[in-house]
């Protein structure tokens, strides 16, 4: 299934402020998660104990999916950060942070810690 | 203890009506500020803020004086023949003239934050023209307020309740008089202001290039709109659109995130500047500005800065201690891999770029000046910690409708912990041996 990820700034989900006074566990809870609208959730037998994984031609990223009914349906709404950013990408010279297509699949992996995100972009 | 007001610079709105008490040691209570506003005075006491320096040793980073991080990073600049400057839009304009400053004596190339956010309508208005207003002409005159992209309740918390909710000087009436339209493909939290006179609009993802062209098409021939509106809003909402952008007396629009993408197909926002146009040359009682929503509390002062020095807002390329032309920008620099160091100065490009740019970055030595934990901390060679502008230092800056602000030092920063003027000059010194 393709969706549209919107990569956002929310003020509840705000990386300054997570690196800043939480920890590795409260970077991952805070930050390595999507909205997605309850239909959507639905649609896709989403069950609290399993993830998303997001993939494009930029790459590919495991996010906790969260429903919020003001969500259009097809879209996904990530806090800016580390996690959104791989699946960002660049498109004549310019950096592509909104209308991202993405193929996504439920899986049961568990969303990487901001060392292992570093670790991947690094391989 | 002693009660201050000061300016506050967690975002680019730059409050000035901040009252801070403080005994001149420490910050004791703060007033009046906003979610991200406490968080900047907060971050003097943060638990993983960064006050030591550090080089990376075996793989990992580990406390060093300052003398020994200053070596080593000017090592690193000695052995690079093509160093990358990037970052500067939470540092003073002194800092940043500094910067320049630096790129200069090692033949950087240097790009702010601007470059990938707000500078983008700017560099488009060379084209096209803008125009520009201020925080004070909004809240004394402005009837009409469009967020377009814009989600300001959470990128700029206190925007509203200054613009939105304020009595200005020259209106009898205030939130009464003002109509705020929100077009946005998400319900943002900056739909919970709406009340029964305001508009929303919630447009299909990626639209707003129709929007923008159906309104300019209307506004040189009426009636052009098709009875199924466009992008999602029928035409009713499409008409009320209209009639009080080309009704207004002083209406605004606050350019957000959301408006700015890669323009391959088409441009939204030279596209936009010229709708802005065409509706001030339509306007009879009025007119309509735009103000750029950038978050950073000094981005548009890296523009101001670099224009005024080198008559160029951004992608400044230096070689033989000259400004020489560059069609290059950041995101082009580090695409092409055409850099061997990275000096980053007050931000975490790591955690902002897309992966295939932070993998190459990380590629090279990368120096850090920064008071914050980042992911860019990480993966730096070099770190050295920095004062809190605003807090523990002075500066100028400039606030999101550009104009100029002076943040004053409210408490000392932590024992030999230097502002980010003073260390990017340290550098310079030893780079040239004095």
């Amino acid at each position: 299934m393709d969706m549209i990820v919107n990569t956002i700034r929310m003020i509840a989900y705000d990386q300054v402020r997570e690196y800043s006074f939480g920890d590795n566990n409260s970077l991952k809870e805070k930050l390595g998660i999507g909205f997605i609208n309850p239909e959507d959730f639905k649609k896709l037998n989403l069950k609290s104990s399993l993830n998303l994984r997001l993939t494009n031609n930029f790459g590919s990223v495991v996010i906790k999916p969260k429903e919020d009914k003001d969500v259009p349906i097809g879209t996904i709404i990530i806090p800016v950060s580390i996690w959104a950013n791989q699946i960002t990408g660049i498109e004549n010279d310019e950096l592509v942070y909104k209308n991202i297509r993405v193929s996504i699949e439920v899986t049961s992996d568990s969303v990487l810690g901001l060392k292992d995100i570093l670790n991947s972009i690094n391989e | 203890m002693s009660s201050k007001r000061v300016t506050c610079s967690g975002c680019a709105l730059l409050c000035d009506d901040i009252i801070v008490k403080s005994d001149g040691l420490y910050i004791d209570e703060v007033l009046g500020a906003c979610l991200k506003g406490k968080e900047r005075f907060d971050q003097v006491t943060a638990k993983n803020r960064i006050i030591n320096p550090q080089i990376k040793k075996n793989g990992e980073l580990e406390k060093v004086p300052f003398n020994e991080a200053l070596n080593e990073a000017v090592n690193i600049i000695k052995n690079s023949s093509r160093p990358l400057l990037y970052g500067f839009s939470t540092v003073s304009c002194e800092a940043q003239l500094k910067g320049i400053e630096l790129a200069k004596v090692i033949n950087g190339f240097m790009d702010s934050n601007s470059v990938i956010c707000q500078g983008r309508v700017l560099n488009k208005s060379k084209e096209t023209g803008i125009t520009l207003t201020t925080i004070t002409e909004i809240i004394n005159k402005a009837d009409l307020l469009i967020l377009w992209g814009a989600n300001a309740a959470e990128s700029i918390p206190r925007l509203l309740n200054k613009a939105l909710f304020s009595r200005g000087k020259f209106r009898m009436t205030g939130r009464e008089i003002k109509t705020l339209i929100v077009i946005d493909p998400v319900k943002t939290a900056s739909f919970g202001v709406m009340g029964v006179r305001d508009i929303a609009l919630q447009i299909e993802t990626g639209k707003d290039i129709d929007l923008i062209r159906v309104l300019k098409e209307e506004c040189c021939k009426a009636d052009s709109i098709q009875d199924n509106g466009v992008a999602g809003i029928d035409k009713d909402d499409l008409k009320r659109l209209l009639l009080h952008l080309t009704g207004a007396e002083n209406g605004v629009i606050f350019i957000g995130q959301g408006l700015l993408r890669p323009q391959t197909r088409e441009d939204v926002i030279k596209e936009l500047l010229e709708l802005v146009q065409l509706i001030n040359v339509k306007q009879q009682k009025g007119r309509i500005s735009v103000l750029m929503l950038g978050g950073h509390y000094n981005m548009a002062g890296f523009d101001h800065v670099a224009l005024s020095t080198f008559g160029k807002n951004h992608s400044l390329q230096f070689s033989n201690n000259c400004l020489i032309e560059t069609s290059e920008t950041i995101v082009s620099k580090i695409e092409k891999e055409d850099f061997d160091c990275s000096i980053i100065v007050g931000t975490d490009p790591v955690s902002h770029f897309p992966s295939i740019l932070s993998k190459k970055l990380m590629k090279q030595p990368l120096i850090l000046i920064d008071n914050k934990q980042s992911a860019t901390s990480y993966v730096a060679d070099v770190i050295f910690p920095s004062a809190i502008t605003g807090i523990e230092c002075g500066g100028l800056a400039y606030r999101i409708d550009h104009v100029p602000i002076e943040l004053k030092k409210i408490i000392n920063p932590p024992t030999n912990v230097d502002n980010d003027e003073k260390i990017l000059n340290k550098i310079i010194n030893a780079l040239r041996g004095v």
